[in-house]
């Protein structure tokens, strides 16, 4: 792993943090609403990780593409911490309904997203 | 601080800090992914200790909950690697460890966020936070 590319897998995941903190700014939690703006961040983070998994696979990008863009910006981009905070403290708000469909959504999606688009990718 | 550039910061230093956790340890296609499982147990609690107790003060600047919630700890956890394990563990045909791996990561997840609100409120004397309140300032 050469520096050049430890220091992009790094501004890759800063960027991707910027704009997962961006869309949870623009997408907060409202009541009656799941915590939005995470969950399509996680959503798409995932699905763009199986799908570059797959390329790789393909050997259609290098080893060290895929650790920019999914170790890096993916990783960056989606976050498993603010997923389970935010969870436990709909549950603590009384609101059982939406903290288990924020678990449920974001694995059955997230799983779905991931597992299809690398399936679909690899071929 | 603007808040966008101490995400920035801080999601280099939490992307730096999982980068060197896969590379210390590193894991076979079919084996269990042990360094984000543990960059994700320990971002949560974290987490969950940060929002209990440091974010509930009045005092806390929004850049510092910003540059450590969504930078640091949010770009240290990671729900992407998670998701892309579960694809390869399946390929491997290690469908029972993915869905162990899955189920580990959740209960002992949102376990550990619960512990670590718990705790933060209890050390800062506050009560539990039960808004959420992401506005992105918050985690």
């Amino acid at each position: 792993m050469s520096a050049l590319v430890v220091a992009a897998v790094l501004v890759a995941g800063a960027v991707g943090a910027v704009i997962r903190y961006l869309l949870s700014k623009a997408y907060p939690v409202r009541p009656g609403h799941l915590p939005g703006g995470i969950l399509v961040v996680n959503l798409v983070g995932s699905g763009l990780a199986g799908a570059i998994i797959g390329l790789a696979e393909r050997a259609a990008v290098s080893d060290d593409v895929r650790l920019v863009l999914v170790t890096g910006f993916c990783g960056g981009l989606t976050t498993f911490s603010t997923w389970c905070v935010e969870t436990i403290e709909l549950a603590d708000g009384g609101r059982w309904r939406a903290a288990i469909l924020n678990v449920l959504v974001t694995l059955a999606l997230g799983i779905g997203a991931a597992v299809g688009l690398y399936l679909l990718v690899r071929g | 601080m603007p808040p966008s550039l101490a995400v920035f910061v801080g999601g280099l230093a939490g992307t730096g800090l999982r980068l060197a956790l896969d590379t210390a340890l590193p894991h076979a296609d079919g084996g269990f992914p042990w360094s984000t499982f543990i960059a994700n147990l320990v971002g949560t609690f974290v987490l969950g200790w940060l929002a209990g107790g440091l974010w509930t003060r009045p005092s806390t600047p929004a850049w510092m909950k910003a540059g450590m919630g969504s930078g640091l700890v949010g770009s240290f956890t990671t729900l992407s690697a998670v998701m892309g394990a579960v694809a390869i563990l399946d390929r491997e045909e290690a469908t029972a460890l993915a869905a162990v791996y899955l189920g580990a990561s959740l209960v002992a997840g949102l376990a550990l966020a619960a512990a670590g609100l718990k705790l933060g409120s209890a050390l800062a004397h506050r009560p539990m936070p039960t808004e959420v309140t992401d506005d992105g300032a918050t985690l």
